[in-house]
């Protein structure tokens, strides 16, 4: 109870207190040093990664252009494929998954293949289950809608939709649209710069490939912003520099020459045939009507989205096929163009002067040269070239090349002025090349040794003369126009999205061919006749209202056994390839066709009939398009000369 | 008869700086809390008031202390520090894990961390201690045997719990009271290679796992970047993302967008540094320099060894809390859970510090020699 302050000594702590205080500040100073360090010193580098960590560039999908045929129908689109992503680890075996296989609607089988997949992964190591896994692709639309109404309920399951190419024509006119595959590592080397990443879809054939750089597009990309656990933030003005967005640009649209259903008809007439080719071509402007060969492959199977093992099966069949689904017949296979070929070696025949076309051989069946004898089909007697060439004596040619002075340069000479041995340019598919043989050529081949034999094979478009079926559809054109060579065209013009035109190819005449109109008048009849007289190849292939002018062609193959094919299919391998080649209405052409049927035998009996059912489809579009549609179908092509020396009936 | 002892003497002497010092840190930190919280939505987006909440209790509770001549303290000192140590055994029984450790104690919804307290009540003790036993001559080991065994019980308790940032206070505490007293060299010496041969066997024997991790990931902070030194790393990344001026007020990026974890509790400072850059940082470090020097101040001036070594106590939790959670968020120390005074969210936390200003601004009003001791209560 003192009153009295008692204070302790505090002496002993007098001089510390001031040391303590130093110690303090001293620390104080490192913790302002160091906070000098980081927001002064490292202030920059440290504003840059807090500005890397919020902010993510995201790529924004572009869409492939679209395809359409020359009336707007499409013929390549690309639509979204469902695919359904689970989470392993996460989704419910008990509760989710009956539900999900019970909307999804899966068959017994698959439910147990999937059930088993997703056991697997559940029991496996490793970070694979805890990530969503593809569990099927391209599931039906109605899975998709019945999905989604039952969202709720189906945790740890997503559909993500991803655009896949789709060809709604799927085999008809495969080849020339070609189809798209997944890049693979070596090509994605050379693409990358060009803006490629894994998983991106190529065009791997035809016109997908072609024009790849106008089809795809540009992608775009945005900055946004994402918080620590990668979800997407609004806002980021300010904090964003500019630009913050790109717009991906669409793929361009191509409007193609080609008739979707031409094609269609072109199929249809193909029916009966295993393998083949044919082209359509409007003879006043070059421009590809229908391109078509058989056997075809669904574009819509290799191009993805039902999957890899589809994808797979489909390259397969396509590959181990001795028909060879995979090589586009009209541009990329050369064939021995046979009896097609007799108009060029006429003109070669006519043009150098060397014969009267009035001056008649008699064929008796076969012609004898050295120790050789060269068949002709049948005893034609005497025959003048009118005859010869629509009645297709062979004799009457061997006897050019024998003992006229048509040798193998002349032909080959005139083969090449329409065209015939050299590429054409289309751009579309690897192009084969053809050959018109010539002397040199020849002797090379046969190590120094040239006969004249050789010549009578290549005077008959057989021997080692070979061509394409748009080579000689475009050499029948220029026959058909009188003399005008075009550049084949299958793309008319390039469209924005919105279907405004870009940019339109008009017609492109790679040569007039200096031939005399006279001898051109003189072959043009004498194609009529081949058709419309009694005695013509084509003659009972014939189709009432279908007025043609043409010539058949029956091509023999070299004795060899196919590669891939088994013993008892030999037979079929070593027939003759069947032609047609010709044009159409025969007065005012209009278009050129040619058909091959490879190994289908005689040309008047296998191909002509096929030619005739395309070109009355051709006919019966035109009708029921109306005379408009023909005036737009001729476009530019009205300034160009004109034939007006058809032949006479 | 509280409201008697406060003499009117006493009143004029109210210790301004040290109040305006608290009260500018605690209105920064509920300002400030009001930003690191604004990225949630619920409960936590209103922490700020539930802080506002804590001050105000806080404050009163502060003022009752206040209103205690401290000298009564001094001979309720150890009881004070058993009944510290007794809640600090009754966590081993009752307490819920909370991530990994045992600090809490609920009662009902109310929680709280008797660790934060048992800081003050060491101060008292070893206070209590150093008053009864004034030396002229330079103290040995032995003679310090006793306040560091009051130390070592409360700090052993509170490893095991295991919180080592809590222990660690205890023991910084502790040394910096005895560097208040006179120590022979000879034993400092001592005491310095005991430390260090010591230190491998605490590293081997008594810190767990977690906690090397920490430790090692200071020494290499850019190792982990993704798991244990996340925390680290996005931390001085927001404090650098400041620079000299900051983003300004609720436009931390580091924090708006979530890679500052712990942003109300362990974490504010990152959280201000952002947004108000070095001025406002320095500014922050300066007010708690003030704050700690002041107390060093007022221990000066206290005129019983008593009132000293408490002054220097509570400087001592309130420095090293902020030097600690300074260092750790950016980067010159592991990462600890120590939390900034009167800036941290935290019922615990804040109460604390807040009785260590009360007993500051105790000590500060009754230096002058007038103020008659107290009567007995």
């Amino acid at each position: 109870m003192s009153l009295v302050v008692q204070r302790s000594d505090v002496s002993e702590f007098r001089r510390r207190f001031r040391w303590i205080a130093l110690a303090m500040v001293v620390l104080q100073l490192v913790l302002i040093g160091r906070l000098f360090q980081l927001q002064i010193l490292e202030g920059e580098d440290n504003k840059a990664i807090a500005r890397e960590n919020i902010v993510r560039r995201i790529t924004l999908a572009t869409t492939r252009g679209i395809i359409r045929d020359r009336n707007g129908k499409v013929l390549s689109a690309s639509r979204p494929s469902y695919n359904l992503y689970v989470v392993p680890e996460k989704i419910d075996m008990q509760v989710v998954w009956p539900k999900l296989v019970e909307y999804l609607g899966v068959g017994v089988d698959e439910r147990a293949r999937l059930e088993a997949l997703l056991t697997t992964i559940r029991a496996s190591d490793g970070p694979r289950k805890s990530q969503q896994i593809l569990l099927k692709e391209d599931i039906s639309r109605d899975a998709v809608a019945t999905l989604r109404t039952h969202d709720a309920e189906l945790p740890f399951v997503d559909v993500v939709p991803v655009p896949v190419r789709y060809y709604p024509y799927e085999e008809v006119g495969a080849h020339a649209l070609g189809y798209m595959v997944e890049v693979d590592a070596e090509k994605l080397n050379q693409l990358r710069s060009a803006g490629y990443v894994e998983g991106d879809r190529v065009g791997a054939t035809g016109i997908e490939r072609a024009w790849e750089s106008y089809l795809r597009g540009t992608r775009g990309w945005e900055k946004v912003l994402v918080d620590a656990k990668g979800r997407r933030r609004p806002g980021g003005e300010g904090i964003i520099e500019e630009p913050r967005r790109v717009d991906p640009i669409p793929g361009r649209d191509l409007r193609l020459t080609l008739d979707a259903d031409i094609q269609r008809a072109i199929d249809k007439a193909m029916r009966g045939e295993l393998a083949g080719g044919v082209a359509l071509i409007d003879v006043r402007t070059g421009r590809i009507i229908g391109l078509y060969s058989k056997p075809s492959y669904d574009p819509n199977a290799l191009s993805g989205g039902s999957g890899k093992q589809v994808i797979r099966d489909a390259f397969r069949r396509l590959y181990s096929d001795p028909l060879k689904p995979a090589l586009d017949k009209t541009i990329s296979g050369a064939y021995p163009p046979g009896s097609t070929f007799k108009p060029f070696t006429a003109l070669a025949a006519l043009e150098k002067g060397l014969i009267d076309h009035r001056q008649a051989t008699n064929c008796r069946g076969a012609l004898t040269f050295g120790k050789r004898t060269f068949r002709c089909t049948h005893v034609h007697g005497p025959v003048d070239l009118h005859q010869a060439i629509a009645e297709s004596c062979n004799v009457y040619f061997y006897r050019l090349a024998a003992e006229l002075g048509v040798g193998m340069d002349v032909i080959a000479e005139m083969g090449q002025r329409f065209g015939l041995g050299a590429r054409t340019g289309l751009g579309v598919n690897a192009e084969a090349a053809g050959r018109m043989p010539t002397r040199a050529w020849m002797t090379l081949r046969n190590k120094g040794q040239f006969r004249l034999g050789f010549g009578l094979n290549a005077a008959i478009g057989q021997g080692a003369t070979t061509v394409t079926v748009l080579q000689l559809a475009l050499a029948y054109a220029a026959l058909a126009n009188g003399g005008t060579l075009y550049q084949p065209q299958i793309v008319r013009a390039v469209e924005t999205s919105a279907g405004t035109v870009v940019q339109e190819f008009a017609p492109r005449v790679r040569r007039q061919i200096d031939v005399s109109p006279e001898n051109f008048s003189l072959v043009q009849k004498a194609l009529y006749a081949g058709v419309n007289s009694e005695a013509g190849t084509a003659f009972k292939a014939r189709v009432l209202g279908v007025d043609m002018a043409g010539k058949t062609g029956t091509a023999q193959v070299s004795h060899k056994l196919a590669r891939g094919a088994e013993a008892e299919r030999v037979w079929y391998f070593n027939r003759e390839h069947a032609w047609f080649a010709g044009y159409s209405p025969s007065r005012a052409p209009e278009v050129a066709v040619v058909v091959l049927v490879e190994h289908g035998g005689a040309g008047g009996k296998h191909a002509a009939p096929v030619a005739f059912e395309v070109v009355r489809a051709y006919n019966e579009l035109a009708r029921e398009r109306g005379p408009r549609a023909g005036v737009n179908n001729a476009g530019n092509a009205r300034t160009q000369p004109k034939p007006d020396r058809g032949g006479s009936p | 008869m509280i409201r008697g002892d406060v003499s009117p003497r006493a009143r004029d002497h109210f210790d301004w700086p040290l109040f305006i010092a608290a009260a500018l840190i605690a209105v920064l930190g509920v300002v400030n809390l009001y930003s690191a919280t604004s990225v949630y939505q619920g409960v936590r987006a209103e922490l700020y008031i539930s802080q506002i909440y804590w001050l105000v209790l806080g404050g009163i509770l502060g003022g009752i202390l206040v209103a205690i001549d401290y000298r009564h303290l001094e001979r309720l000192g150890y009881a004070i520090y058993t009944f510290g140590v007794f809640s600090l055994i009754l966590v081993f029984i009752f307490a819920k894990d909370l991530r990994g450790s045992k600090r809490w104690i609920e009662f009902g919804s109310f929680r709280f961390q008797p660790s934060e307290f048992m800081k003050v009540f060491l101060v008292i003790a070893l206070a209590k201690f150093l008053h009864d036993d004034p030396r002229s001559e330079g103290r040995t080991l032995k003679d310090l045997l006793v306040p560091a065994l009051l130390t070592g019980v409360p700090a052993l308790l509170i490893l095991k719990q295991p919180d080592l940032g809590t222990a660690s206070i205890h023991v910084l505490v502790f040394l910096m009271i005895a560097a208040l007293t006179r120590v022979r060299w000879k034993s400092v010496l001592t005491f310095v290679v005991t430390v260090a041969c010591a230190l491998p066997l605490i590293w081997n024997y008594v810190l767990l796992d977690y906690q090397k991790a920490r430790v090692t990931v200071f020494m290499r902070p850019e190792d982990d970047i993704l798991k244990t030194g996340w925390h680290a790393h996005h931390s001085r990344v927001a404090i650098g993302n400041g620079g000299l001026f900051g983003n300004g007020y609720m436009k931390g990026t580091q924090n708006q967008f979530n890679f500052l974890p712990d942003q109300f509790s362990d974490f504010p400072f990152p959280v201000f540094a952002e947004e108000w850059g070095f001025a406002g940082s320095v500014l922050l470090v300066l007010l708690y320099g003030f704050l700690c020097l002041w107390s060093i101040r007022i221990a000066s001036l206290a005129k019983d060894r008593f009132g000293a070594v408490l002054s220097v106590g509570c400087g001592a939790i309130l420095f090293w809390h902020a030097f600690i959670n300074a260092g750790m968020v950016c980067g010159i120390l592991p990462v600890v859970g120590v939390t900034l005074p009167l800036f941290s969210y935290g019922g615990s936390s804040v109460t604390t510090m807040l009785m260590c200003v009360a007993l500051l601004m105790n000590v500060s009003m009754r230096r002058y020699s007038v103020v008659p001791a107290p009567d007995r209560l």
